[in-house]
């Protein structure tokens, strides 16, 4: 439905993107690139500036806030588009898929009617056609009895039909990229996995590029080949999945890995302990001089209080810090 | 959103005053009518009352009536003053007892069972079906008309709505895990309403009075007009109104300044509920992280 | 955490037999009876001193219920719940008034479960206040702090000031001020970021290690529940379908529920051994 990319063009590169309201400055200089098809995940808590980088890439930041940088999609540069230029490619070449499905969905028209708009808004079909797209669209995603359901209403289906619906309105069009921010965290264990599983498959299938973005490890393990992890408004380590999840070289990723309660590391007595990070995120607005993780990290000098490190390395793994944790066989190495 | 949630972790309390265009303006035009108000007990330009046959219709910027004078000689800055009076004790007055009665209301509602809820908004519900001008007429034709029908009046048509709002933010609060907290520590109902939820409704409470008591202003001004409100020696902008209708013909202006008064203040107190509204809303917006 | 008991302590603190809870659901038709929604069917459940219990189950399972069962909100159709061996509902005023000290709730969501309107110290007070218990209250704030790692400088500040980590904190001092038995955590770090859940879960061990505490863990995920507790009851549906140590029940899951929970997890390792959607 859109036209495809030009071979070797990424699905989208975001170069020294700042996001600021004038006070303060939720995004600091990221930038990072998707290539067609690729799997990115953004890990971050709150107050990262994960949810605002999204926001800024699809243009919907609160009033107020504005971007500097660039953000380079579909052949133009999406931070000096027009609104009504960056609205015929929201939905049809990029699209995103929010946390809470119900705030997110129109409560007061059909779910059915709510995803034939978005193909005959993009796609010039007609209602017809629109309408068999839309119960095909319901069908792929695994969704029982379409028929009934496209007569439904937000309310009155579950949390985990509300979120792939949603993601089947993202996907209608065959985006080149599909942004989806916290997907899960407001649904069941349960239903978390079957809706991962199903963006998983359907993402491949349209040969979309996927931008996971979520403060769960473990679901980018599962989904992304590379990861960027933001920590204060910046990426501070960013590299294959694989690398960054087995050797992280900061410490803040390391805090992280270990923060996670898993079964592996349950002792029968009960005797485990997880590591926690100590302290907590600082506020944008009154961040520390020199590195942001300076104030809990466990291998802070003086020089990470005053000078803020890049993002650098030899390897695929790239991080920002000056006294990065050696990989085993270095040490062994030495 | 993310910045909702970096603003709420501020290890050092800062209080900042946000000023808004709305909030300046309103209190601007808001004070100034109350301290006009005020004034009129202590000094008036001339007696508003009595009238003066040689000096009747006399244009404005005369330098003892800057707004002229009346078909019976009688100084317009004088009469307006004396009617600020009236618009503040009816206008507060209606909405001080729709607030008294309205939150009380609005509170059984909220918190005691489905039945006490059905009645009272069956209740207001009916009272609202009623216009209020109709309210107005009958009680004026009943108890006679004056500033304490006025206020009756507006009370009984400004009081369901006061339920209806103060009902549904109360019914939000009531929601929140700390008054389930505060009920698994043995507090009572009534503790409950008066200690948790009128401090959290506050700033609802606020804007809707000061929102009510701009309508009430109105319609003192248009059932004075209408000959219902109040009497000479008492006075009224909508009184002023109606006089001037004898003179339309002859010297418009004498409409214009109640009619402006009326504008200036109404005006000054909605723009002062909107300011108050984003003032105090936001703070407990932020908290939803 | 023990999983034997205290020695001469078999006896549960909180216990519930035999619980049962329906409610009525409104009438489809004129003339039939009005349905019928059993919401928790035949519970048997337990928990000592110094023990930290988990209950786990999806959205619907009845873990809710039970907690305002356990907290003595809201009356069963029909069974008992126990504290220290007395029914709840029919003991003497002042076994009531021990059970209200003695069985303290901490809620999911830290933003509400404080009034935003009240400054932290005196919302720490009011469970004192409203419990009539006598002492030193100000002393007592004091050494609670201490006890969940908060400084004093909290006290004069509103829960907006907060993130959402430490307003659980406060919400567990705050539980933690009549000096209970039992603490009930509902959900505590369903809604924090993951390396503060980590932080809380650690407070919650350490009460349990330090205070003798007997905690009951409800939740949706099952490797929280099992780095915090040794023993996990499974609700599905309202009836519990497996009760075990938190191992066990991963290792080899009998029940369907059980089962769908340990396929739910994932985690980084068998993300990354492209093992998670297999």
């Amino acid at each position: 439905m859109t036209p495809p990319l030009s071979p070797g063009a990424p699905a989208i590169e975001v170069k020294d993107l700042v996001v600021t309201n004038g006070d303060v400055t939720a995004v600091r200089g990221v930038s990072f690139s998707i290539p067609a098809g690729g799997r990115m995940g953004l890990v971050g808590e709150s107050g990262s500036g994960k949810s605002m980088t999204a926001l800024a890439l699809m243009g919907l930041l609160p009033m107020g806030w504005h971007t500097h940088g660039e953000v380079l999609h579909d052949g133009a540069d999406l931070a000096k588009l027009s609104d009504k230029a960056l609205s015929s490619r929201r939905g049809r070449t990029l699209s995103m898929v929010f946390q809470d499905p119900l705030s997110s969905l129109n409560p007061v028209r059909r779910v059915g009617d709510q995803i034939s708009w978005v193909i005959r808004h993009h796609t010039g079909a007609d209602r017809k056609t629109a309408e068999a797209q839309t119960l095909e669209l319901l069908r792929s995603m695994n969704l029982p009895r379409p028929e009934n359901l496209v007569r439904a209403y937000p309310h009155e289906i579950s949390g985990g039909q509300r979120q792939r619906i949603m993601i089947a309105m993202a996907l209608a069009c065959y985006p080149q990229l599909i942004i989806a921010d916290e997907p899960t965290t407001a649904l069941d264990v349960t239903v978390q996995k079957q809706v991962l599983r199903l963006l998983n498959s359907a993402v491949a299938e349209r040969n979309s590029a996927l931008l996971m973005i979520t403060h769960d490890l473990p679901i980018i393990a599962a989904m992304c080949d590379t990861v960027a992890v933001m920590y204060a408004g910046r990426i501070v380590e960013m590299g294959p999945v694989q690398e960054v999840f087995r050797h992280p070289r900061h410490h803040y990723t390391r805090g992280l890995l270990d923060s996670q309660p898993t079964m592996d590391n349950i002792a029968l007595d009960g005797s485990s302990r997880l590591v926690s990070i100590p302290g907590m995120v600082p506020p944008l607005h009154d961040l520390p001089s020199g590195c942001a993780f300076n104030l809990r990290c466990p291998a802070a000098t003086d020089k990470c209080r005053t000078d803020m490190p890049e993002l650098g390395g030899e390897t695929s793994l790239k991080s920002a810090c000056w006294h990065p944790i050696a990989r085993a066989d270095e040490v062994a190495a030495q | 959103m993310t910045i909702a949630a970096t603003a709420t972790i501020a290890p050092k309390r800062r209080r900042r005053l946000d000023l808004n265009a709305s909030l300046v303006v309103g209190l601007v035009l808001t004070l100034g009518f109350l301290a006009v108000a005020v004034v009129s007990f202590v000094w008036l330009p001339s007696n508003p009352n009595i009238p003066v046959i040689k000096n009747r219709m006399l244009p404005p910027f005369l330098p003892d009536h800057w707004l002229g004078t009346d078909g019976l000689g009688r100084d317009i800055i004088a009469q307006l003053m004396v009617g600020a009076r009236t618009s503040i004790l009816v206008g507060a007055g209606g909405a001080s007892i729709a607030l008294f009665l309205g939150t009380i209301t609005g509170l059984v509602a909220a918190a005691y069972g489905k039945l006490a809820d059905e009645t009272i908004s069956r209740g207001a519900d009916i009272m609202l079906s009623i216009p209020g001008m109709v309210t107005a007429l009958v009680l004026a034709a009943t108890m006679g008309s004056g500033a304490l029908t006025t206020i009756l009046a507006l009370s009984a048509f400004f009081t369901p709505s006061f339920t209806r709002v103060i009902r549904a933010a109360a019914m939000s609060v009531l929601q929140e895990d700390f008054i389930t907290s505060a009920r698994l520590y043995g507090r009572g109902k009534l503790f409950i309403l008066a200690r948790h939820v009128i401090p959290n409704i506050g700033g609802v409470m606020i804007v809707q009075f000061t929102l009510y008591f701009a309508a009430g202003i109105l319609t003192e001004a248009g059932l004075s007009y209408l000959g219902v409100g109040v009497t000479r020696p008492s006075i009224s902008w909508g009184m002023m109104l109606n006089e001037a209708q004898q003179t339309v013909g002859i010297s418009s202006p004498l409409a214009i300044w109640p009619g402006l008064a009326i504008v200036f203040v109404v005006l000054g107190l909605n723009l002062l509920g909107d300011g108050l509204r984003d003032v105090l809303d936001p703070k407990l917006k932020q908290r939803r992280a | 955490m023990n999983v034997t008991p205290f020695p001469g302590e078999v006896r549960p603190l909180l216990e519930v037999r035999q619980l049962n809870q329906e409610y009525f659901l409104r009438r489809q038709k004129l003339f039939e009876p009005r349905p019928i929604l059993k919401v928790l069917q035949n519970i048997d459940f337990a928990v000592r001193r110094g023990e930290a219990v988990g209950v786990v189950g999806e959205s619907g399972s009845g873990k809710t219920t039970l907690t305002r069962m356990l907290t003595g909100v809201e009356k069963p159709h029909d069974g008992q719940v126990l504290y220290d061996g007395t029914d709840v509902w029919s003991g003497t005023d002042a076994e009531r008034k021990t059970f209200r000290r003695s069985v303290q709730v901490v809620l999911q969501n830290p933003r509400s479960s404080l009034d935003p309107r009240m400054r932290v110290g005196t919302s720490l007070l009011e469970p004192l206040r409203s419990l009539k218990i006598e002492g030193d209250h100000a002393a007592r704030v004091h050494e609670v702090l201490d006890q969940v790692g908060l400084s004093k400088s909290a006290l004069q500040r509103f829960p907006h000031e907060f993130s959402g980590g430490q307003l659980q904190r406060i919400a567990i001092a705050r539980a933690l001020m009549p000096g209970p038995k039992v603490l009930i955590a509902d959900e505590p770090v369903s809604a924090l970021d993951v390396s503060i859940q980590a932080q809380v879960l650690n407070l919650l061990k350490d009460l349990v290690r330090d205070l003798g505490l007997g905690l009951v863990f409800i939740a949706h995920d099952l490797s929280v529940v099992a780095y915090t507790t040794s023993k996990v009851y499974v609700m599905s549906s309202g009836k519990i379908v497996e009760v075990g140590r938190p191992l066990d029940l991963f290792r080899a899951p009998k029940a369907d529920a059980t089962q769908n929970l340990v396929a739910a997890i994932l985690s980084v390792e068998n993300g990354l051994s492209g093992e998670a959607f297999a």
